[in-house]
């Protein structure tokens, strides 16, 4: 009997936190799921329409070019803000001055709205009036401003280099925590032995560090899935529709050609594939942790 | 028996309430919602009524793209403000999902609103009932850099009349100096160029959006004449590089900086340009067809109209009615550089302290505005099948192919 007072108890502790995933989780997902079986419009609709828009989805060729193109965009932005973040966090992370003004320094873009941040970043590679352009011309890194978003590669190469530097600091600072929080008396137990620098990042840091490298590469890859306000002010989708990822057509789909329920089927099947990436990664965390 | 200072200054109190309370007590706060890039305008009329009227008006701007969202919830919640001001070319698709009111008997009778501009009052009409009129318009026109003209030994005082013209002069400009561009338009932006390239295809006597699946799209001479003139600049290098990538960001910022020599524009180009930069010595001109005296612009701006169950639409009509008379056109619109859209108070007399608002409102009476639905779809969207045929004619250079792409992905859209 006490056991199940204890259960009961239990359980009422955890109640708020159960309505609150409820109320604000589990009940517009599955509204979303009820959308994504009907035909709603911005301006009316409503009729269930059975599995028709996955059908479609499955037959959307712009749908799945954006998937590839977002997953191509994830593994090229991926390992460049994880090595310069953990290349910066490693030289920033002792606490003297210099270092901590210079991890204030690169975490500040981090507090700019990614907007306005994607708009700095279109004048700056503007052919005609950008400053980007004008110093990789002064510096002898082009002949001529260049046009940035006329081809595909150059407009992933200039989404890449704006997102950057906008979230570059977020990842140094946890990686700033995690060799924080390595106990000193190894590192000095290393050089004690003899061990250089190099040694002591490969065999010491990079290893006890790397639950915080997993968590920050998921924390990532799931913002890079999700990638849609730097390219719709970036590169509108262009060249010819080639940069649209998919969060940025499922806008098209909900909000531009008001088809909501068509746009809700498109947000299920990309939160599926996220969860696989995702359950990857957890996996992946799980067994270094064991 | 005299009564105590106190008691007289009570009757006299109650006494002001009396007078005073019969007109408070019934006076309203309505509100209107406007979209971000026209609210400037109509915070000049909400002003203006608000100085003159007992009913208050409250004005809450919306972000342009979120205006459709916002209408269609509210509408669905029933919880609609009391008017609505938005983007004329939704009047179409809102008409037809039943969100605005029938206004048909009440703007009839009203003698102004044969003045508004035909473009306004065609868009606002569907099954033969009137459900809006024009609030806060604005058209295209050509903006052309005087110095550049001066530069190239041509006369600033003589914009191109014709589509062959306009190329002549563009490619003299970009002859004249290695770093100026003769003609700007923005090349990834279906809005910017349905209203500043359609009008030449207008003039030039074609006919572009259908209103229906039986209507054919990108039809008459005009359309391919003028994507030959874009392709031919495109080749020659007229046009910067850099237009091909703009989805809109720079559509003002360019000609700011001098390089250009002409581009499709719209009338707030003038007051930006005056007011950001004094320096640059710049012309208004009607959008050219083929022929010499053929001309036309996009009638762009707001339409204003009551939301399917509005709280005060007697009130709300009545803004609207007055938003139409002399004194909201003149003295909200034309005293701040805005244009009426009415046509017979185009010429002014604040605008004569600056002509080229005079050229600029003309365009409204000359303008049009396609009727369509899912105009969004065909036009304003990224991959549209408009922007697609601009891209792959000016672009790749295959004109034919790029008009009947068009056609086809059109004709489908609206037979949905």
């Amino acid at each position: 009997m006490g056991s199940a007072l204890s259960k009961n108890q239990g359980f009422l502790y955890i109640l708020p936190a159960l309505l609150f995933v409820a109320f604000f989780v589990f009940w517009p997902l599955g509204q979303l799921v009820y959308i994504s079986l009907t035909d709603t419009s911005l301006l009316g609709g409503g009729k269930f329409i059975g599995l028709d828009n996955y059908i479609r989805a499955f037959e959307d060729k712009t749908f799945w070019r954006a998937l590839w193109f977002t997953v191509r965009y994830t593994v090229v932005i991926t390992p460049v803000l994880m090595g310069i973040g953990f290349g910066l966090a490693l030289l920033t992370a002792p606490n003297r001055p210099l270092q901590q003004l210079t991890r204030a320094t690169v975490f500040l873009p981090v507090v700019i709205g990614l907007g306005s941040s994607s708009l700095l970043w279109v004048w700056l590679f503007d052919q005609q009036v950008g400053l980007f352009n004008k110093f990789l011309v002064d510096i002898g890194v082009l002949a001529a401003p260049a046009v940035w978003f006329t081809k595909v590669d150059m407009a992933l190469i200039a989404v890449t280099i704006a997102i950057t530097w906008k979230v570059i600091g977020f990842g140094t600072i946890l990686f700033v925590a995690g060799i924080q929080s390595i106990n000193h008396e190894i590192t000095e137990a290393a050089l004690i032995d003899g061990a250089n620098y190099w040694q002591r990042v490969w065999s010491i840091i990079l290893p006890l560090s790397l639950r915080i490298i997993l968590l920050t590469t998921l924390i990532s890859v799931i913002g890079s899935m999700l990638a849609f306000d730097q390219f719709y002010l970036m590169t509108g989708g262009g060249p010819r529709g080639q940069t649209f990822t998919s969060v940025y057509w499922i806008y098209q789909n909900s909000f531009v050609s008001f088809k909501l329920g068509y746009g809700a089927a498109l947000s299920i099947i990309l939160t599926l594939i996220i969860l696989v990436f995702a359950s990857i990664q957890v996996a992946l965390s799980n067994r270094s942790h064991a | 028996m005299s009564l105590p200072i106190l008691g007289r200054m009570a009757i006299a109190l109650s006494m002001s309430a009396a007078i005073v309370l019969p007109t408070a007590a019934f006076a309203e706060t309505l509100s209107i919602f406007a979209r971000a890039s026209s609210s400037n305008a109509a915070q000049h009329m909400v002003d203006l009524w608000n100085t003159s009227h007992d009913d208050k008006i409250e004005l809450t701007t919306i972000p342009d793209n979120q205006m459709v969202t916002k209408l269609a919830t509210s509408v669905q919640a029933g919880d609609v403000p009391d008017l609505i001001s938005f983007d004329l070319i939704f009047m179409p698709d809102f008409m037809r999902a039943g969100f605005l009111t029938d206004l048909t008997d009440q703007l009839s009778a009203d003698p102004n609103q044969a003045k508004v501009a035909q473009a306004f009052r065609d868009l606002a009409t569907y099954e033969g009932k009137l459900y809006g009129t024009g609030f806060t318009p604005d058209v295209s026109i050509l903006l052309y850099n005087k110095d550049l003209f001066r530069k190239a030994g041509l006369d600033p005082e003589s914009p191109p009349k014709t589509l062959a013209q306009l190329e002549e002069y563009a490619t003299k400009i970009r002859e004249s100096d290695p770093n100026a561009y003769g003609y700007y338009f923005s090349g990834s932006c279906g809005g910017c160029n349905i209203f500043t390239q359609a009008p030449m295809m207008w003039a030039s006597g074609a006919k572009l959006l259908p209103a229906s699946g039986d209507d054919t799209p990108m039809d008459g001479t005009g359309v391919r004449e003028v994507l030959q003139m874009l392709q031919n600049m495109w080749k020659n290098g007229v046009i910067p590089e850099s237009a091909e990538a703009d989805t809109g960001s720079n559509f003002q910022a360019t000609f700011e900086t001098g390089i250009i020599g002409m581009q499709g524009s719209g009338g707030f180009a003038i007051a930006s340009l005056k007011t950001n930069h004094p320096e640059i010595d710049f012309g208004i001109a009607p959008l050219p067809g083929v022929e010499q005296g053929q001309a036309s612009s996009f009638v762009g701006g707001d339409v204003i109209a009551i939301p399917t169950g509005a709280k005060h639409p007697d009130i709300a009509l009545e803004f609207i009615r007055w938003q139409l008379s002399d004194e909201a056109q003149l003295e909200a619109l034309a005293k701040n550089f805005i244009l009426p859209s009415r046509t017979d108070l185009a010429d002014n007399d604040y605008f004569k302290a600056e002509p080229r608002y005079i050229t600029t409102a003309q365009a409204v009476g000359i303008g049009q505005t396609p009727w369509a639905f899912h105009f969004n779809d065909m036009v304003n969207a990224d991959q549209s099948p408009w922007l697609t045929m601009l891209q792959t004619a000016i672009f790749d250079g295959d004109i034919d192919g790029a008009i009947e792409g068009a056609r086809e992905t059109m004709k489908a859209i609206a037979a949905q």
